[in-house]
């Protein structure tokens, strides 16, 4: 895809576009999010061509779904992030996929994508990648066991030994950072 | 605002965000992010930094996945959806799972389609039916030529031995005057017959005996009787064999029983077989032979 063909709307248009069901509104959301959903996809599920059927598969669900997206309540992002996410939990976890079993530890799949050197940085934020690397290590690894691992927060507790409220306590800790930095 | 502030800094929007709350809980933050914008607000600021963490670790999808992706949305849509002059994806071949009314769709074109292999298929038998009847009737018709030609060949070696037996008698005959030893005995109607008359052909030395069937004029005999040849030896009769008069006999000559010395050769109609002695009221022809 060349740059000049990306489409990038703004956010009011992209939803109102895609629940009147317009393909552009898909067209605008790979350009601006495939690779950022693929890459949370990519960290619960190893094999790229699962994981792209997965993001086919995320796309096709928010095309679906996009009645029941509520901007009130949240983000555009936050909702197609979730249903990746759920879809390549659920994809892990179930019995044809588990079977095959070639697959790694869901716990190194950040590592491995990361030494595969196929994470690809956004142009716009080059650079970030050292502050995110700079957020405190356990703050960062118990953000990125929720965010990109697909533990819940509680299994995230209890794989880390630790009591609940420090998990979430961690986790805040992380985001505040995160938003220290991107500001 | 006290409660906001502990509110916001309990971590729940966070795990809001993330998506780690049960429905309850969730309802809980929308209805406190409903009421108070400043919780809205953190809400959003999270959001945008779960995003734009998510965009520092992207993955670039495999070329092509986008088409991929757009003409999976494309084949998703209802007809009436795909007349609006939405860009159009050229590939079609990513098949659209779920949604309802589409099922109904890609099942009207599979059903279509179904129809069309099933039109092809009756087709297919016709014309194989057609091209085996045909095969089956050019077979039948070559196993008739077959016979045919093999009786027309049975035939034409009938005739072949026909000839080949008529020239050797021909060329008996025709060696005949060179060979003093032959005898031509002619044989005529007695008062039985008196019209009937024949030829025998005795080899002296040889002792061959032969009847000429070209040269014969008896009346066919049936079929409990035959034809038998004498030879009077010291006047005494001698059995020379049996022999049919029919219209259609092949042969010109006709080999009978030898005989080393003759005065006469005589031909009773005898029953079938043959007698030990002449019936001589039944005697048709006869001849002396000259020396």
């Amino acid at each position: 895809m060349a740059p000049s063909k990306k489409i990038s709307l703004s956010e009011e248009d992209l939803v109102l576009a895609l629940k009147s069901r317009e393909t552009i509104a898909v067209q605008a959301l790979y350009d601006m999010y495939s690779g950022a959903l693929l890459g949370v996809i990519s960290r619960i599920v190893l094999q790229q061509e699962i994981a792209e059927d997965l993001l086919q598969e995320t796309f096709v669900k928010i095309w679906n779904s996009a009645e029941q997206y509520d901007a009130s309540k949240g983000r555009l992002f936050t909702w197609m992030m979730n249903i990746a996410r759920n879809l390549a939990i659920d994809k892990v976890r179930s019995k044809d996929f588990r079977n095959t079993s070639k697959n790694q530890d869901i716990e190194n799949n950040v590592d491995f994508i990361d030494a595969q050197s196929k994470v690809t940085f956004n142009a716009d934020i080059l650079g970030l990648k050292d502050l995110v690397t700079a957020l405190k290590p356990e703050f960062k690894h118990v953000l990125d066991m929720v965010y990109f691992k697909g533990y819940t927060h509680v299994e995230a507790a209890e794989e880390l030994d630790l009591p609940l409220g420090t998990v979430k306590t961690r986790i805040r800790m992380a985001i505040m950072e995160l938003r220290k930095n991107f500001n | 605002m006290e409660e906001v502030r502990a509110y916001i800094e309990s971590g729940i929007l966070e795990l809001y965000v993330l998506g780690q709350l049960s429905a309850e809980e969730q309802g809980e933050v929308e209805g406190m992010a409903a009421k108070y914008a400043e919780i809205r607000k953190e809400i959003e600021a999270i959001e945008i930094a779960m995003e734009t963490y998510a965009i520092s670790n992207a993955v670039l999808p495999s070329e092509g996945l986008d088409l991929k992706v757009l003409s999976a949305i494309e084949s998703l849509k209802t007809p009436e959806e795909t007349l609006s002059p939405v860009m159009q994806v050229p590939d079609k071949t990513i098949a659209a799972p779920i949604q309802t009314p589409l099922v109904t769709v890609a099942k009207d074109s599979r059903i279509r389609s179904l129809r069309i292999a099933l039109a092809a298929c009756a087709a297919l038998l016709l014309i194989s039916l057609v091209a085996l009847y045909s095969a089956h009737h050019e077979l039948s018709e070559a196993q008739n030529q077959i016979l045919a030609l093999n009786k027309q060949n049975q035939s034409f070696a009938a005739t072949v031995g026909y000839m080949k037996q008529n020239t050797a008698d021909l060329q008996k005959l025709a060696d005949m005057p060179a060979d003093p030893n032959w005898k031509t005995v002619k044989l005529a109607g007695t008062k039985m017959d008196p019209s009937a008359k024949m030829v025998v052909y005795w080899h002296t030395t040889g002792k061959h005996v032969m009847v000429d069937n070209s040269k014969m004029a008896l009346p066919a005999n049936d079929q409990n009787h035959q034809y038998q040849l004498w030879a009077l030896v010291n006047g005494k009769p001698v059995d020379l064999g049996v022999f049919d008069v029919k219209p259609d006999t092949s042969h010109i000559l006709i080999n009978m029983k030898e005989i080393s010395g003759a005065q006469a050769f005589a031909v009773t109609l005898e029953k079938r077989g043959g007698s030990v002695s002449p019936t001589m009221n039944q005697m048709i022809v006869m001849g002396g032979v000259s020396i």
